[in-house]
């Protein structure tokens, strides 16, 4: 009555197995190349215009020969301003998320909120600084508009990093510390946000690598102008930072030389981004070395 | 501790430690102010709604402010005839060529991310495993321009002049290879997530019983993953959607970009779906709205176009909750 | 101390000389031999983390799956060397199957678990799947429990129900020996009950392995018993022997309960 039947692997699907793995390998192996090609694309085309005039002169509108001066400053400037505004209500919302919603619908109410935030695409968020910010407040195309603008872009990275990192906190040591008669913000503010301190500081400088990057956005609300004054930290003038520049004097198509400046602004834009990846992986170690030596035995 | 009081003591002479009242009203006031900021993000949501409908809406209500006549939804979403300056607003072309372009490169990204999700989850050597999360990390750095002027420089002069098209090359098919290499990161991440969050038994069970490696994968890992695969290919399509500055700078900005499809006969279709100049709704934006007067019903379209991509990321982000529950139940 | 002296009939199935397990350079196994013979039930006990699953893994290569490990000594199958005998590890799962801790059913239906193997070798027809996942849902005494929903998911079913779904999915690929790393450690009294009674009828044309901690069941289940202790067999024999006269003291007080 029992069906004999004997199983025998057929030489397919050892094939296909053998075949599949391959082509798992290659697919891995074709992204590594795509990052090494990519990069050394953007770098070789920039070499030849990175040299210190480049990076120091003012550019010139139409003439060959112009410099990335005020547009370097403006990255910079505005990456830092948008950080100062974002930090606050990103650590605050994270906070309030991890610490004190408690499970239920307000916190995934709160977290539907931060996904939807997060995924906005930035051209929105432009549309939405330059009605309110650009127009409404009569700020035009400003520094400040576009640092608030970008600010939005910033907190929902900020307090998912802040979140996530303090829920991977112990819960051991915060009952050590309320065990210990401390109160919630003592707690929050002794002992669990030190703990999540690398997870914060990662998220941050990631953070800042994407507000650096960031082009949709300032087009449409610090504007495609750099001041002729440097440094200029009036917070009222335009400013264009180095993937706007990058952005507009290849679609501008005014400066003889476009292809050239565009291509050594994005040289620099990838070596700056570069530079903070390191920096995240350093920080990263750092952190974590102190932590294991005792930030919290002391 | 108030001033001029000495703090109690008990029988055995240790002092009973209390809080002051600085500490108890600093603590009811954080939680005000840490809730403050969620709120906060809460309306902005709200916010970003209310102005873009208000500017968006604008197109079809008389509005204050408006300049020029009031438009009919259908001459609007219905018509790919986009003229403005012969007051024409059908903005068909660019929900269509955002469609495609973002089908197209979902079509590209979302195999070739969950395959390598699983590669890493399950098949990669420690080495390999930590490399590839670097190379996910860097790719999903680097900004959209920078992605623009390599499809520019690079891509755009690599393929034309070739049998497939000729310069300049722009369309579809550069634009989705850009966007399919700008979310692959984001499909990888997430579904790499869901492979490792996979019991290990499930792997074990199935290759007790004779499957190959690649078998267990295919009839048991992926099935088993499957909502959270879904949620990561729709993350990605939101990601892919709403981009604009890289597909801008390869995508040809062609608003008739279907007439010209349709009327031009010298290649074969597929090459001329996938070459020819088009637009997209996020393109469209970047092109045009600096130039547009505010109030202008060119511009309240523009508007509307900017409200119909925050509308679509809010479906798509229900969406992913609907998978997610789908997944515990 | 190597195998039990009695008149036995069933050929050896199984067989382990010398054998040494390691992870990296820590050696969880060594000097392990002895014979496992068709058609009867063979326990293996033993405190926790005294090798016994470990032991269990290697005789289907599973433990590959997840780490890197090294196997040395033999380890024979019907007298051919599971590592270096030519045989391809997914060829020898089939050959060997095995029942794990936890019921790990997939997430699909409760036919589909169980002709998930079948369909691995190819066979696709419909009246022979349907012959087949029966049969095996028969074998594991779970048919008239389950024939009427076939089509609903797995992972809606008992803890014991799973587990027997499990056996039977094991079994529908016709499986030579059985392993069964402690089947019944996540279930109630009722459906341990009902494994134990289904592991005494399946022994008629299998070769069982089964990993336990518990002793009673291993007095219930098995023809022979043998006693690990921190990577080493220290007693193999009857089961009958090993719980009434045991030849080493350390079994005696680990079955009596004096340590472990």
């Amino acid at each position: 009555m029992t069906p004999v039947l004997t199983f025998r692997r057929s030489r397919t699907s050892k094939f296909v197995d053998r075949l599949m793995r391959g082509v798992l390998w290659g697919l891995a192996i074709l992204f590594v190349l795509v990052l090494v090609v990519f990069v050394g694309a953007i770098l070789k085309q920039g070499w030849p215009v990175l040299n210190l005039g480049f990076l120091t002169k003012m550019p010139e509108t139409l003439d060959a020969g112009g410099g990335i001066k005020p547009q370097i400053f403006n990255s910079l400037y505005l990456v830092v301003l948008s950080l100062g505004l974002s930090l606050p209500v990103g650590l605050g919302a994270g906070v309030y998320m991890a610490e004190y919603a408690g499970k239920g619908r307000m916190l995934n109410f709160l977290r539907l909120c931060i996904e939807t935030l997060a995924a906005t695409p930035s051209i929105v968020l432009a549309l939405f600084g330059m009605i309110v910010f650009v127009q409404a407040m009569g700020w035009s195309f400003s520094i400040r508009s576009g640092a608030l603008t970008l600010a939005l872009l910033n907190i929902p990275v900020i307090t998912r990093v802040t979140e996530v990192s303090l829920l991977a906190v112990p819960r051991e040591l915060k009952e050590a510390s309320y065990g210990l008669g401390a109160t919630k913000l003592q707690t929050i503010l002794k002992v669990t946000l030190p703990y999540a301190a690398t997870g914060i500081l990662t998220g941050l400088v990631l953070t800042a690598g994407r507000a650096f990057g960031e082009s949709a956005i300032l087009v449409f609300t610090a504007g495609t102008n750099a001041s002729a004054h440097f440094p200029d930290f009036r917070l009222t003038v335009p400013g264009e930072t180095l993937s706007v520049h990058l952005w507009y004097v290849t679609s501008d198509g005014t400066l003889p030389d476009a292809r050239e400046i565009a291509a050594g602004t994005a040289a620099v834009v990838i070596l700056v981004l570069l530079t903070l990846n390191l920096l995240v992986r350093l920080v990263d170690r750092a952190i974590r070395r102190r932590t294991r030596s005792g930030l919290f035995s002391t | 501790m108030e001033a001029g009081q000495e703090p109690p003591f008990a029988a055995t002479g240790a002092p009973v430690l209390q809080h002051s009242r600085f500490h108890r009203l600093s603590d009811r006031w954080a939680h005000l102010a840490f809730l403050a900021c969620s709120l906060l993000v809460v309306g902005l949501i709200g916010g970003i709604l209310f102005f873009l409908a208000s500017r968006g809406l604008a197109a079809f209500w008389p509005v204050a402010g408006n300049t020029g006549r009031t438009l009919s939804l259908s001459e609007v979403f219905l018509s790919t005839d986009w003229a403005p300056s012969s007051d024409h607003f059908g903005i068909v072309p660019f929900i269509a060529g955002s469609l495609g372009v973002t089908g197209l490169a979902l079509l590209i990204a979302a195999p070739a991310g969950i395959l390598t999700g699983v590669f890493i989850a399950k098949l990669a050597p420690t080495w390999m495993r930590n490399l590839m999360r670097q190379v996910m990390d860097l790719l999903v750095g680097i900004p959209s321009v920078v992605y623009g002027i390599f499809g520019l420089t690079v891509v755009l002069p690599f393929v034309s002049g070739t049998w497939l098209a000729e310069a300049p090359a722009s369309g579809f098919a550069v634009a989705a290879l850009i966007l399919a290499v700008m979310i692959v990161p984001t499909i990888v991440s997430l579904s790499t997530d869901a492979f490792e969050s996979l019991p290990t038994s499930l792997d074990e069970g199935a290759q007790a019983l004779g499957s190959s490696r690649w078998q267990a994968i295919w009839h048991v890992l992926i099935p088993a993953a499957r909502p959270r695969l879904l949620t990561a290919a729709v993350l990605g399509l939101g990601r892919a959607i709403g981009e604009a500055m890289a597909v801008q700078m390869v995508i040809g900005n062609n608003p008739q970009w279907m007439a010209l499809m349709r009327e031009s006969t010298d290649r074969a279709p597929f090459l001329r779906a996938l070459f020819t100049p088009a637009a997209t709704l996020t393109t469209e934006l970047v092109q045009e709205l600096p130039n547009t007067p505010a109030g202008s019903p060119w511009n309240n379209v523009l508007f509307a176009m900017g409200l119909l991509l925050y509308l679509l990321t809010m479906v798509l982000i229900l969406a992913t909750r609907r998978l997610g529950r789908g997944k515990e139940a | 101390m190597l195998t039990p002296t009695l008149p036995e009939t069933k050929p050896i199935k199984l067989s382990v000389r010398n054998m040494a397990f390691s992870y990296g350079t820590k050696k969880v196994l060594d000097g392990l031999s002895m014979d496992i013979h068709a058609e009867r039930v063979t326990a293996i006990i033993g405190p926790s983390g005294c090798g016994k699953s470990t032991f269990l893994k290697c005789f289907n290569r599973i433990h590959e799956v997840s780490s890197t490990v090294n196997v040395s000594g033999d380890m024979l199958i019907d007298g051919v060397d599971i590592y270096r005998g030519g045989i391809d590890e997914v060829d020898l799962r089939r050959r060997v199957g095995m029942v794990f801790q936890k019921p790990n059913p997939f997430p699909k239906s409760i036919y589909e678990n169980v002709a998930f193997g079948p369909r691995l070798f190819g066979v696709t027809d419909r009246s022979s799947l349907d012959g087949i996942v029966e049969d095996a849902l028969r074998k594991a005494a779970l048919w008239d429990e389950v024939k009427d929903r076939l089509k609903e998911s797995a992972t809606g079913m008992s803890g014991g129900q799973q587990q027997r779904l499990c056996i039977a999915r094991a079994l529908a690929v016709n499986p030579e020996v059985l392993l069964m790393d402690e089947p019944c450690s996540a279930l109630d009294p009722i459906a341990t009950a009902k494994i134990e009674d289904l592991i005494t009828d399946l022994k008629e044309n299998l070769t069982i392995v089964i990993v336990t901690h518990n002793m009673q069941q291993a007095a219930r289940v098995s023809d022979y018993t043998a006693f690990f202790w921190l990577g080493r067999l220290v007693e193999m024999d009857l089961t009958e022997r090993i719980f009434t006269t045991p030849r080493v003291q350390m079994t005696e007080d680990y079955i009596t309960g004096r340590f472990g």
